[in-house]
């Protein structure tokens, strides 16, 4: 029988992203097949490649005075979207956590300018903008702007980082540390990434395509995607409408390299059978897998390799593809954007195909969506991170019914 | 004693007592003058004194890392060592590493701008860039070890130590990890050090040789501490601390919520984690007297633990455990702002 006091349940999602605010925008976006990917030439001098810019949101001007970041600034937006129909004066919404991710956070408001004289720098104005350097400010942002006063923290893993604070959030619910908890991530665009990225010649001056044979590198984008999270009790205390369970979920590291995957993708393989196990489900029974699908040359076949030792025994091949052929790679706020799309897919049925993938890896225990979305019954569906440093989050989201 | 309740057995640190393994020896420290640029007039600081892990780690190889990885190497390396923890006799898939952040690797974050200011951001420098993140300490001591369990690095204002001790003990507790290496910790460099000094935070003593007065401001410091935690059931070592509980909120009510998490009992001794920020100190002592009353021990906040800022809970634990207190209940407070706290209860044995 259900414990509805350990099954932790999705009760809201909030979105920012290139295709606007909401899921509704984005499911909306996936499903017509709009690749927001564009040439970009305006983000430092001499830069020129393909990003996915969130455009025509109240973010802070240049120079503003406000202490927000960018990054905070696409987390408030999708915190705010994600409550807007909650009870904001409840003491369960008042008590509740934040654990939000973010890699970029306030680099955003930081130029090389800090380097040279930081005394002078942040005379001239840089102190403000400087308070949201730390990873933890994002977290702080969301919950101020919203007044939650419980337990609040950030996570910063690199491109697992969103899909690890919705972990640790359900951990933390199933301590008892708060009622309910909006975990998420949050990154945007800025000049250090990019230049970061593309030193490491990491960057597709095209847009990206992921799993497939003649893959270049990777995208960058932005965005932020927060998903309420709280226990089955908690939500049908509030009769809240339940969008998704949160069945299992994982971390793990490579423990291999500073930077690239290992090859055989034995740690993020371990991650996924991992979560697989806590949900108590067979590899034959998860419908679909929204990759983590960089584009990039190593990333593309560690994760392959992966797949097929995770899903090793399977009748039929397993579904995969890469939501970042869409709109980028949002660091960060990847594994919780593409969280909320696998939510999505469990409660539409809708399978969204890999753009651009003409010449997938040969991979005969995959089944690469591509072309056309595909429509099934879907109880089941993975969400895959993984991120410098070796760290790797799988998570598998369930139907509403528990 | 519940057998699952997570448990410190092994303690390391980088401070500026030196890369230790264990208890730091009680020894009165002073801040020491600034060198590593130029400052207008004496600055004062606790620093690391610089040491070659390598020394310290035989063939550990820190060349391209920012020094808070390398020191995150070393005082793991130290924290596992006192623990008598043989890796290779447990399974590594099932080793974690929480690392709390407050600001990261600074010191290869200004090296990326400077190349960025130098080359412009067209030719920056690709072997920095990856050592920038913030989770590069962490995955380091992933990946010399050998450990292949969650790697979580997280900040929190005020409270980024309590917060990985916390989520470390959830891991040993929801079966996620047989052991957890729990880090916290900082670098200081000039454009920290001018971001306090800026911004108005600094104690007079930064600015002249004269003892440390009370309150008003604080000293900057750095290091990494490093505590290895696994759940009691599983020892056949000392252990320095069990760790029973723990809350943290950025609001509310402090007291009435850590009165509930004690559950009626009365700490005999209340350790002050203050983070840095010149009224952590009184306020965090404040809220210990106010839960304890006035005959319970309180160990204030430690100058040298709280210039970490937002990851001093670490080296604040080391140095009362260092005063070797006697054994009960023992609570470890911080507070942040006007109501944030975080609150861990501690049988010391």
């Amino acid at each position: 029988m259900t414990d509805i006091r350990k099954t932790i349940v999705v009760t809201s999602v909030g979105v920012v992203s290139t295709y606007g605010i909401g899921l509704d925008c984005l499911q909306a976006g996936i499903l017509s097949g709009k690749c927001c990917l564009a040439p970009t030439k305006d983000l430092y001098p001499g830069f020129e490649g393909t990003t996915a810019q969130v455009c025509g949101l109240p973010l802070p001007a240049e120079g503003s005075n406000s202490r927000d970041s960018r990054t905070d600034r696409l987390a408030v937006i999708a915190a705010q979207d994600a409550v807007a129909d909650f009870d904001c004066e409840s003491v369960a919404f008042r008590e509740s956590g934040v654990v939000m991710a973010s890699t970029v956070a306030g680099l955003t408001e930081i130029d090389p300018g800090i380097s040279q004289d930081p005394a002078a720098w942040y005379r001239r104005g840089g102190l403000l903008r400087a308070a949201s350097y730390p990873v933890a400010h994002v977290a702080d942002a969301v919950a101020e702007h919203l007044g939650i006063r419980g337990p609040r923290c950030a996570v910063s893993v690199a491109c697992a980082s969103g899909a690890m604070a919705i972990a640790l959030a359900a951990n933390m619910l199933l301590d008892g540390a708060a009622p309910m908890i909006l975990a998420g991530g949050s990154d945007a665009l800025c000049p250090f990434t990019l230049s970061g990225f593309n030193s490491l010649q990491a960057l597709d001056p095209s847009p990206c395509r992921p799993f497939d044979q003649n893959r270049k590198g990777l995208n960058l984008g932005e965005g932020s995607a927060v998903l309420v999270l709280e226990t089955l009790a908690g939500a049908a205390a509030r009769n809240a409408n339940v969008l998704a369970v949160l069945r299992g979920w994982a971390m793990t590291n490579d423990a291999f390299h500073p930077t690239a995957p290992q090859e055989r993708g034995n740690g993020l393989a371990a991650c996924m059978r991992l979560s697989m196990e806590m949900a108590e489900v067979s590899c034959g029974e998860i419908g679909y897998v929204n990759a983590h699908g960089t584009g990039t040359p190593l990333n593309d076949i560690a994760e392959a390799n992966a797949y097929e030792t995770a899903f090793r025994g399977r009748n039929r091949p397993i579904p995969v593809s890469s939501t970042k052929s869409y709109f980028g790679h949002c660091l960060g706020a990847a594994g919780a954007l593409e969280a909320a799309l696998t939510i999505t897919a469990v409660r539409s049925g809708a399978l969204f195909p890999t753009l651009r993938l003409s010449n997938p890896i040969e991979s005969p225990g995959v089944d690469w969506l591509r072309g056309e979305v595909r429509r099934q019954a879907l109880p089941l569906a993975m969400s895959v991170s993984a991120g410098f440093g070796g760290s790797n989050t799988a998570l598998i989201f369930g139907s509403g019914r528990a | 004693m519940t057998p699952n309740l997570p448990t410190i057995t092994g303690i390391g640190s980088v401070s500026p007592y030196g890369p230790l393994a264990g208890l730091i020896p009680q020894c009165p420290l002073e801040p020491s003058a600034i060198t590593a640029w130029t400052t207008a007039g004496l600055r004062r600081a606790f620093l690391v004194k610089p040491f070659r892990p390598a020394s310290v780690v035989p063939g550990l190889k820190t060349r391209r890392l920012d020094r808070l990885s390398a020191w995150a190497l070393v005082a793991s390396f130290l924290a596992l060592k006192d623990a008598g923890t043989e890796l290779s006799q447990m399974d590594r898939s099932r080793v974690a590493v929480v690392f709390a952040i407050g600001f990261g690797c600074v010191e290869l974050t200004e090296a990326f701008y400077q190349s960025a200011a130098a080359n412009g951001w067209s030719g920056t420098d690709p072997s920095t860039f990856p050592e920038t993140l913030a989770n590069a300490p962490a995955s380091h001591v992933a990946l010399f070890h050998d450990l292949r369990g969650p790697n979580i690095t997280v900040g929190s204002k005020g409270f980024a130590g309590e917060s990985a001790l916390i989520q470390a003990a959830s891991l040993l507790r929801h079966g996620q990890a047989d052991l957890a290496i729990v880090l916290a910790g900082g670098t200081l460099t000039r454009a920290v050090y001018e971001w306090y000094e800026v911004a108005d935070l600094l104690s007079p003593a930064c600015y002249n040789s004269e003892p440390l007065p009370e309150g008003g401001g604080f000293v900057p410091s750095e290091g990494v501490a490093a505590l290895v935690l696994e759940p009691a059931g599983r020892l056949e070592v000392r252990s320095y601390a069990h760790l029973s509980s723990g809350r943290w909120a950025a609001g509310g009510q402090p007291v009435e919520t850590i009165r509930q998490m004690l559950g009626g009992s009365v700490p005999s001794l209340t350790i002050c984690a203050g983070n840095g920020a010149p009224c952590a100190t009184s306020s965090t002592t404040a809220l210990a007297r106010e839960l304890t009353g006035h005959g319970a021990a309180i160990v204030p906040p430690q100058a040298v633990a709280a210039g970490l800022a937002d990851t001093s809970a670490l080296l604040h634990l080391i140095l009362a455990l260092s005063s070797r207190p006697s054994s009960g209940q023992a609570l470890l407070l911080g507070t942040s702002g006007e109501s944030g706290f975080a609150a861990l209860l501690l049988e010391l044995p």
